[in-house]
């Protein structure tokens, strides 16, 4: 589903944000990314969105070549994909209802389902009662969720998602664990970046590491205990 | 699995309209300058159809029919008057002569200029002269034997002057096409002035939403779906524009009209005789929103994505 082959990403001759990566993520998986700030997570994710372009390497994703695709493939390419992203990306000008309402425009979907389909995507974040209010009259953590009601309103093929719980406390976060978990059992495959240890540890996810660019750590991680992670997300592995 | 967007539903246009009035709203007065340039300029377009569809309407009341009108020096002697009518008599295509006397003149000066009467009233003497009127067939007027016979009439004394209509016609008719062209002409250049004034506001917007096109760019939208508001935007400029200017012309034919029309002279009637047909507003309303078109689309034209450098 997302294939890196000897992916590097050179900014400018000085930085080199990912150097030689090549990973693989099958159909289905469901995926952390984690390192230190500024090993190349986001950098990572937005090679995924073909939001940058590789100085080397290719990436594949969904079956497409992201180098050999054509400009007009990319708005269709991108609508497989639900990203949220690091700084949110709200439109500002736009209420909470108006940003949702757009998506639905650019998935086709017939403006009469509009209220039904944003209502049930922020009920899936809790926010249904701010339907109407702008993303800079919310809260950090609440513009977030607003995010993932976003990227998962049309239970895309690929979630990608860059510190999709950075804003938010440790209840809210499995709250929206949960949710990138169910999005995965319905079938989307998902790629999570995010330096929470503890989410990751207790996930029992496939984890790959990056540090200053390179990956240093593919493993799966190993719930310790934690009896309330393993009802969220099932039997680890 | 191809994808295409050609045919856009229907609600992405009632988005895209939506979209456009909503940002015409928020950047009001720059709006205002791109509608006032399309204004002004079809204002002036229209301004000078109008003047010669007014004097087309002239000419077209004058009609098909050249008429000749023989005028007869005032003191003319009823025996001069009958060797002219009797010469035009004999003249078949004079034939259907019909005579003018000094009194007819009279009167019918007083018709046409009502508010000079009183000027003529006071005169001691009737300062009009008589005259024949002949209606002659286009094809015949304008042959070399009837410029002989022209000839020939001005050369009978009692005759003043020898007046063929068609020669004014003639020079209205070009008259009229020059004025048409110079409307054409000025208004063409003012609607290209405001189409580049109409593409930098729809920069000024564009850039304006800057960070937002980008957004929509990675969530999926088409460039279709990003230009189509600022597309509509620049048409709905262009169409306002030119509505205003139509109204605007109106009110000015109305006032004018109302105002000066009667009073004033034979030429100023007949430049208030009518308002300009749909046959030629609807090319006004047309010009104008192409004008909003093409400017909205040379600046659209210009956006496409590139790599971003910002986070
Ligand atoms: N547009 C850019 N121009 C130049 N350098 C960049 C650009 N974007 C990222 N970098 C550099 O690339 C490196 C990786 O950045 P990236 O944003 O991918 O890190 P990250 O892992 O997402 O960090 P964080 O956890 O803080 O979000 C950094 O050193 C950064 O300075
Ligand atoms: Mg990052």
């Amino acid at each position: 589903m997302i294939h890196f082959y000897h992916v590097t990403k050179r900014f400018d001759q000085y930085s080199t944000a990912l150097h030689d990566v090549t990973f693989h993520i099958e159909k289905g998986e469901f995926v952390f990314l984690t390192g230190a700030s500024g090993a190349g997570k986001s950098t990572l994710l937005k090679l995924i969105l073909r939001q940058i372009q590789p100085s080397d390497g290719q990436v594949v994703v969904n079956g497409r070549n992201l180098k050999s695709m054509r400009r007009s493939q990319l708005p269709f390419f991108r609508r497989e994909i639900g990203m949220v992203f690091q700084d949110f990306k709200l439109i500002e000008r736009m209420t909470v209802f108006e940003n949702l309402s757009f998506i639905l425009t650019v998935l086709g979907i017939p403006p009469r389902e509009h209220k039904k389909r944003a209502y049930g995507a922020l009920r899936a974040v809790s926010l249904h009662h701010k339907l109407n209010a702008y993303p800079l009259q919310l809260s950090g953590g609440e513009q977030q969720r607003i995010a993932i009601a976003r990227a998962l309103i049309n239970e895309p093929l690929v979630i990608v998602a860059d510190e999709p719980t950075g804003n938010l406390d440790p209840d809210l976060t499995q709250e929206i664990v949960q949710i990138f978990a169910e999005a995965n059992m319905r079938g989307s495959t998902v790629l999570i970046a995010t330096h929470d240890r503890e989410l990751i540890e207790q996930s029992g996810r496939r984890v790959i590491t990056l540090d200053r660019g390179r990956i240093t750590d593919e493993r799966v991680a190993v719930p310790q205990r934690a009896p309330r992670v393993e009802s969220i997300f099932g039997i680890g592995g | 699995m191809p994808h295409r967007d050609d045919a856009l539903p229907q609600t992405t246009f009632s988005y895209f309209f939506r979209e456009a009035a909503r940002r015409m709203w928020v950047s009001k007065r720059t709006s205002f300058v791109a509608v006032a340039m399309i204004a002004i300029s079809l204002f002036i377009v229209g301004a000078f159809l109008l003047v010669a569809e007014n004097l087309g309407r002239a000419v077209a009341q004058a009609g098909g029919k050249s008429r000749v009108n023989i005028y007869l020096t005032t003191d003319a002697t009823p025996q001069q008057i009958a060797a002219v009518d009797s010469w035009l008599a004999a003249h078949g295509e004079f034939a259907g002569r019909r005579f003018v006397s000094k009194e007819v003149a009279l009167t019918r000066f007083r018709q046409y200029f009502a508010n000079l009467s009183d000027v003529v009233g006071q005169l001691d003497e009737n300062p009009f002269p008589a005259s024949f009127e002949c209606e002659i067939a286009p094809a015949v007027a304008q042959s070399p034997a009837f410029a002989q016979q022209a000839k020939e009439l001005r050369a009978i004394p009692g005759i003043d002057e020898v007046q063929f209509d068609w020669e004014w016609v003639e020079k209205l008719k070009k008259l009229i096409n020059l004025v048409n062209l110079a409307g054409i002409i000025a208004g063409g250049v003012l609607a290209i002035a405001a189409a580049f004034t109409i593409a930098n506001v729809i920069r000024l917007t564009m850039l304006l939403y800057r960070e937002e096109i980008d957004i929509m760019r990675l969530v999926g939208a088409t460039e279709r779906m990003i230009r189509g508001p600022f597309l509509i935007e620049g048409i709905l400029q262009g169409f306002i524009g030119a509505v205003a200017a139509i109204a605007l012309l109106f009110a000015a034919f109305a006032a004018g009209r109302h105002f000066l029309a009667p009073h004033y002279s034979l030429l100023w009637s007949f430049l208030f005789n009518g308002f300009l047909p749909w046959r030629k507003l609807l090319p006004l309303l047309a010009g104008g929103t192409l004008a909003g078109y093409l400017g909205s689309w040379l600046s659209v034209r210009e956006s496409g994505e590139e790599e971003p450098l910002s986070s």
